[in-house]
């Protein structure tokens, strides 16, 4: 008997421990659940997204790699040997190394008479045409960087693209200064014909390419370069979102060669000499021959 | 029993946290749907109404359209200078409600205007001013406006493409630290406002570089903090009184500089002072003659103002902006190189920029 009371007001006890102050507990825990709940709506109102902050840290990061390329050409009708270039053209690029190779659109920098670069640091340095490759639309281009060194970008993959992924743009859009504009994957693949020759394997994006953007960066999340933007189709010539950019998997297979140090003659030297030293030989042989048949 | 209060915790937690609905959105479009429903509506529909007579005196209402933001629950809504025109206003609440606007003040050197409409409080919601000091390119950017003019409410969203630009509006005015967006923007946006994902104005959406007419991913705002600057004004006393100096400066390029042989490279270099302004009250020289320099021609003979305020100034641009940052009446301390290379301290008493002034 002295056991059933004890056990009774042993359990009184026991679901006084465990409902009362455990019904407080929770009470406090759900105030304080809302606390929190307020406290995330109202700092998720008052920071960025994680977007905009994975956004912010891409841009820059590859700012300083993409510069603004103005180039000045000659009049189709200049006479006196271009003594005035006069039109003016202007395209972005993207620094490959650090000792200032650069690569562009090559329909940016073909026909220029002077090339500069103009580097997000402010220096405005010359270029010159290192490579030029037409078909595919690539130039690489050599400015001086002197003793500071630019800040190459990183190279990203291209075959990992997916469409509905959000890319970005970093270019010099109508001249204006370095811009950044935002939008996604449209396609990939896609081949389209520009200017009589036909560019494979493109990306298509939506985010704004403009003239002047030509030659400038399309780039991840990650900050890392995945194509270089090159076309846009538009009946008014500005940008209704639908951009074209080269892969960068094309870039890094085609740049090593475009890159090579060679002077851009050199296979032709080779030829030629090769040519005369069988010229020799053959010249040789005949003599011994004719000798042969003295 | 643990278990079960937990249970109740987290189905407290997922009521809280939204609609059941919601949770298939990401972050992004909550952000947006949230914003929008918060802000679209504090955004007002401006119809500017200019009745003009044709060639057989007919009349012919011309309409011109634009957006703006209610910044004051008094009924104060701010917008573009360009959309107010010279004619009758009418503004359109979000809600449908129309009402007749009365000009307050305008600027057209920043391109802002403030109108005022007489409607009940509760009518109107406001949208709160934020800081566009420190934007990151990068960051979010929604444009509410009304595009065309003939579309309705609608929000666009992209992101800052660039901040910090000065560039020369028609006029020939200095527009600075302007925000560039690629979120849409179109004829009938002008004077709406540009808001980051916090919901705070940042911009006053202005113009677009298009050479179509239409958005090409390129449109410009006045930041908020300049807005903030001279709202104020136009509210207190209808206009924003800017310092002025009263001389015509150009940029003094190194060039110019080594064909004249003056002393310094770079400066503001003034071409001409307005007569009875501070400027010629403290002695500055405009220029007096003409060189050939290239393929310009030059006004030389004038002072070169390397610093104001011992802020050096490397060109036109920037000596303006010093000025700017002073009030009327404010003292302010040149330092000029003379035509004839001596260099001296002017110290200009700023007077109040006369209303249509071009001049700095």
């Amino acid at each position: 008997m002295s056991q059933g009371p004890g056990i009774i007001v042993d359990r009184k006890r026991a679901t006084m421990c465990l409902e009362f102050p455990s019904a407080a507990r929770a009470f406090r825990r759900a105030v304080l659940a809302l606390l929190v709940c307020i406290l995330a709506a109202y700092s998720n109102a008052s920071a960025l997204t994680a977007e905009e902050t994975a956004t912010i840290a891409a841009y820059e990061k590859v700012a300083p790699s993409v510069v603004n390329i103005t180039t000045q050409m000659c009049e189709a009708e200049s006479f006196f040997f271009c003594a005035t270039p006069s039109i003016k053209g202007s395209g972005s690029g993207v620094v490959l190394r650090e000792d200032g190779l650069i690569i562009t659109n090559s329909h940016v920098v073909s026909d220029a008479q002077n090339i500069w670069a103009l580097l997000s640091d402010g220096r405005r340095l010359a270029a010159r045409i290192t490579a030029s490759d037409a078909n595919n639309d690539l130039a690489i281009i050599r400015v001086d960087p002197g003793n500071k060194p630019l800040k190459a970008i990183e190279l990203g993959n291209s075959d990992g693209l997916r469409v509905g992924e959000r890319v970005l743009a970093v270019g010099n859009p109508f001249g204006l200064g370095q811009t950044l504009t935002a939008g996604v994957v449209s396609m990939t693949d896609r081949s389209i014909k520009n200017d009589g020759k036909v560019l494979r394997h493109l990306i298509q994006t939506d985010a704004p390419i403009n003239p002047g953007n030509s030659g400038g960066a399309l780039i991840n999340l990650d900050g890392e370069l995945v194509g270089l933007c090159t076309a846009i189709i538009s009946p008014t010539g500005s940008s209704v979102r639908l951009g074209f950019a080269l892969p960068v998997n094309l870039i890094k297979a085609a740049a090593p060669g475009l890159m090579n140090s060679w002077p851009r003659n050199t296979g032709w030297v080779l030829a030629i000499l090769l040519a005369v030293w069988l010229l020799r030989r053959i010249m040789e042989s005949g003599a011994r021959i004719m000798m042969g048949n003295n | 029993m643990h278990f079960i209060k937990f249970l109740n915790l987290a189905l407290l937690v997922f009521f809280l946290s939204g609609a059941p609905g919601a949770a298939a959105l990401t972050e992004e479009e909550k952000n947006n749907i949230d914003l929008y429903r918060r802000l679209a509506p504090g955004v007002v529909n401006i119809t500017s109404t200019l009745l003009e007579h044709d060639f057989f005196f007919n009349v012919i209402p011309r309409k011109g359209s634009g957006s703006g933001s209610i910044i004051d629950s008094r009924g104060y809504i701010l917008t573009n200078n360009h959309v107010i025109g010279d004619g009758k206003l009418e503004v359109t609440l979000a809600g449908g409600n129309k009402y007749m606007a009365k000009l307050i003040g305008s600027d057209p050197d920043t391109d802002l205007a403030v109108v005022k409409i007489e409607a009940p409080k509760e009518s109107l919601s406001v949208i709160p001013m934020g800081d566009s000091a420190d934007l990151k390119v990068g960051q979010k950017a929604m444009a509410i406006g009304n595009p065309f003019g003939l579309l309705g409410q609608t929000l666009t969203v992209g992101v800052v493409s660039s901040v910090g630009r000065t560039m020369r509006a028609e006029n020939g005015t200095l527009l600075e630290d302007i925000i560039q967006t690629d979120a849409s923007i179109n004829p009938g946006n002008s004077g709406g406002p540009l808001i980051d994902s916090s919901g705070k104005l940042i911009g006053i959406t202005t113009f677009i570089f298009s050479p179509t007419g239409a958005s090409v991913g390129i449109g410009f705002a006045i930041p908020v903090n300049t807005a903030k600057r001279i709202v104020n004004d136009l509210i207190g006393k209808g206009y924003y009184s800017y310092p002025f100096l009263g001389a015509i400066l150009i940029n003094l390029s190194p060039d110019i500089s080594e064909a004249l042989r003056l002393p310094v490279k770079t400066g503001a270099m003034v071409t001409e002072v307005i007569q009875g302004s501070p400027a010629d009250k403290a002695g500055l020289k405009g220029g007096n003659r003409r060189a050939q320099i290239g393929n310009n021609i030059v006004i030389v003979g004038g002072d070169v103002i390397v610093s104001v305020n011992r802020i050096q100034v490397q060109d036109a641009d920037t000596a303006i902006r010093e000025v700017r940052k002073l009030n009327p009446g404010d003292k302010v301390q040149l330092e000029v190189v003379r035509w004839d290379g001596t260099s001296e301290t002017v110290t200009v008493t700023l007077g109040e920029k006369p209303r249509g002034a071009k001049v700095p």
